[in-house]
């Protein structure tokens, strides 16, 4: 048996101090070592598992073809990117790539100099193979391309019950509000709701009511970035919204797009508002009512304005501040690679569209079972996807928005519904207060 | 005269050895302050990094127009102040927030201090109470906001269900929505979630009240409820005084539970100041103005304290 008197006295401070030293040198030696090679950081806010299973493999045949580069993938959401990404600037510890951002978020950051000029990926990846001016929402005003698309999003599509439809003796899809209206109420019975229209304190709300005052006739901000809301569209809009309360569940009051998709896909409303990732799942979540699924795009207040499809142009970007860039860059290019691109896209599909003409010819983009079961469907987001606009560019003819990032982080829009819809201020005053607090976003 | 008496002759102090030792006691004295500053040293060094910095720091960022993600700005002097102070957003929030502290404060002391009588009696699984009862107070807040949320869930909580089978009500209630209901559940769930702190201090108390107190109370007739009032809540009163002020202070510039469950909202009902906190530094990246609200929530913080303070002092004199 040990004395233990006999260990203490064994070891003396000088000992102690010169292992505590020992110590310290072996466990930085891997510390060196690894410090050789290079990590990159890759975050984006599409985290499902499937798409998740699709980023590894893309980030293994990267990894493979570049010896001594790796690459960890984190997750963000779609409601706290903004957040971190602040908080990830100030502080310098950026990550090397972000992908799946809407574009009038990286606007905002490049016209502050956070952001690397994107052009030579673009010029990689291949500038033919882009569908005409899909990277025009990526042009900043010095010409430079701030990021490029990873793919396309039909984000207020309006999904629909056919067999709700048939016993509900509706033979057409809706095509105007009245027409939706009356569709939702004739649907609405039996424990089913009619609409899942988010009236929540978050993006959600504010991205489809821009959608929804697109589809009055109207826009949030003139062709000179003035602030154009006071007028009789955004009134109708938010009439028709509030039109559109009762037949919502009692908690959309509450609503983003978790709530949205789900109550749809459970079928717990007659329509739905979302991307083509409904199709997924529903076959998976559903399957009952798989074959009954459709969509088209979200109607509007009369029959000759034409649909305003949100895309948000889900994007690959670069901070400034990286400490790889070239090896950022090289990443970012691979991510195009048919293989491991189409894997991404297959991970949801419909729900993030190809921007890439060779990949939507690609057979085996095609072969995809939902998209082989729903091409009309798929056919039609691609074409709403490829003609849709967002906040950061309302229309072909607005210049690139670099403050609709802080308009929609502000929530004023979302504000706005709340106030005039869920508790009755006076439209008008409501209204002439949102304009003024998003002039001071614009001026701030 | 007192100045008269000293010690004998004999006994006195050779002056020159007494200034000697005076001289050495004074080193002594020296070298025993030096290390004194010496040893608090590094307590001093770390109250400044972790408390007097990050003060001195938002106070100055609150003089700045500053852009969050490249923390660059521009001199403003007190203008995020009269700024805030003019905006309506401010006032509402801030009565959000007291709201919700008295609310949920008060619902907290009142469970707990319940909760805590009844762990003190000896009821079977007492043992087992003990340790269950402090699972909300452990429990991850998002794991929790989570949970509530789908009990409050308008299509498939329980809470709806069990309502609308028990007949009680036709259609479900929107509990996250709309006002009042927003703010109660809110308030509710902070309960639910803190109260077990309150048990726990509490209970510790309750368990070194002398014994012989109860038993004087009852040979003067006091029945369950007299005792409480005389004995019991006299004797909680200064752990009450504490827990009341660090659950104060806690619940005041909660954000988490508050940001998780209603986002602020409907419109602006339940945005307590840290929300507007939040909103200012990484929604609309000003992170000056951001400060400058972090700076009034301090300060009203203070007031508190110190109206407290001075109160309880009152009362201990």
């Amino acid at each position: 048996m040990k004395n233990p008197s006999m260990i203490s006295k064994g070891i003396s401070r000088r000992g102690a101090l010169q292992g505590l030293v020992a110590t310290t040198a072996v466990a930085a030696m891997p510390m060196r070592a690894s410090a050789q090679d290079v990590t990159l950081r890759w975050w984006s806010p599409q985290g499902a598992p499937a798409q998740v299973d699709a980023y590894m493999a893309q980030i293994a045949a990267f990894e493979a073809a570049n010896p001594g580069i790796k690459v960890v993938f984190e997750t963000t959401s779609d409601e706290g990117y903004a957040p971190q990404l602040a908080a990830a600037f100030s502080s310098g510890e950026v990550p090397d790539i972000v992908t799946h951002l809407p574009s009038f978020a990286i606007q905002s950051y490049y016209a502050n100099g956070l952001v690397e000029p994107f052009n030579d990926v673009i010029e990689a990846i291949g500038a033919d193979d882009y569908y005409p001016g899909a990277n025009d929402v990526f042009k900043a005003a010095d010409g430079n391309y701030v990021g490029t698309g990873i793919g396309n999003s039909a984000a207020n599509m309006l999904w629909l019950r056919k067999d709700l439809m048939a016993e509900a003796g509706i033979s057409d899809a809706p095509r105007t509000w009245d027409a939706l209206r009356s569709a939702c109420q004739a649907m609405q019975k039996n424990g089913i709701y009619g609409a899942p229209l988010p009236y929540g304190r978050n993006s959600m709300t504010t991205l489809i009511f821009v959608g929804v005052i697109h589809q009055a006739g109207g826009q949030v901000f003139d062709t000179d970035l003035n602030v154009a809301l006071d007028n009789q569209a955004t009134r109708d809009a938010l009439e028709f919204y509030a039109s559109m309360r009762e037949l919502c569940p009692p908690g959309a009051t509450n609503y983003s797009w978790g709530e949205a998709i789900t109550a749809f896909v459970s079928g717990a409303t007659a329509t739905g508002i979302y991307t083509g990732r409904v199709l997924g799942n529903v076959n998976a979540q559903n399957p009952p009512i798989a074959d009954s699924v459709t969509c088209v795009t979200y109607p509007t207040k009369s029959a000759e304005i034409p649909a305003w499809t949100f895309n948000d142009f889900p994007s690959v970007f670069i901070p400034k501040q990286s400490n790889n860039i070239g090896a950022a860059k090289a990443f970012a290019a691979s991510l195009f690679n048919p293989d491991g691109y189409i894997q991404q896209l297959h991970a949801a599909p419909g729900h993030v569209l190809p921007v890439l003409k060779s990949i939507n010819n690609n057979p085996a983009y095609q072969s995809n079972d939902i998209i082989q079961k729903y091409p009309a469907e798929v056919e039609l987001m691609s074409q709403a996807a490829a003609g849709g606009f967002n906040l950061g560019y309302e229309s072909a003819n607005h210049p690139s928005n670099d403050k609709a990032g802080e308009v929609v982080g502000s929530g004023v829009i979302a504000d706005m519904v709340q106030r005039v819809v869920l508790n009755g201020e006076n439209a008008d005053q409501v209204i002439g207060e949102t304009t003024a607090a998003i002039d001071s976003i614009m001026n701030g | 005269m007192l100045a008269a008496v000293g010690p004998p002759a004999a006994r006195r102090p050779d002056p020159q050895r007494y200034a000697m030792a005076k001289q050495q006691q004074t080193v002594l004295e020296r070298q025993y302050s030096r290390l004194g500053l010496l040893l608090i040293a590094p307590t001093v060094l770390v109250f400044c990094a972790v408390i007097a910095y990050p003060l001195v720091s938002a106070i100055y960022l609150s003089l700045f127009k500053i852009f969050t993600p490249t923390l660059e700005g521009t001199w403003v002097g007190l203008d995020n102040y009269r700024t805030l102070l003019v905006k309506g957003e401010f006032w509402t929030s801030l009565r959000a927030n007291l709201i919700w502290t008295v609310g949920t404060l008060t619902l907290q002391i009142i469970f707990g201090v319940g909760m805590a009588l009844v762990l003190h009696q000896n009821i079977w699984f007492r043992s087992l109470a003990r340790s269950l009862i402090l699972f909300p107070y452990f429990i991850s807040t998002v794991v929790a906001v989570l949970v509530w949320k789908w009990l409050f869930n308008d299509l498939y909580g329980i809470l709806n269900h069990l309502m609308i089978s028990a007949g009680l009500i036709d259609w479900p209630i929107d509990y996250l929505g709309t006002m009042p209901n927003a703010m109660i559940s809110v308030i509710l769930v902070g309960a639910w979630k803190y109260f077990p702190f309150v048990v726990i201090a509490v209970l510790a108390r309750l368990q070194s009240i002398p014994d012989q107190l109860y038993e004087a109370a009852r040979i003067d007739g006091a029945g369950p409820i007299a005792r409480f009032f005389d004995v019991t809540l006299p004797q909680l009163r200064e752990v009450l005084v504490v827990i009341i002020m660090l659950r104060a202070i806690w619940d005041f510039k909660e954000f988490d539970l508050i940001f998780l469950l209603t986002g602020g909202g409907p419109v602006t009902s339940t945005q307590t100041l840290p929300l507007v906190v939040y909103k200012e530094a990484f929604a609309l990246n000003q992170m000056g103005m951001a400060a400058a609200y972090a700076v009034i929530m301090m300060l009203i913080m203070l007031v508190f304290m110190i109206l407290y303070m001075r109160r309880t002092q009152r009362e201990d004199t």
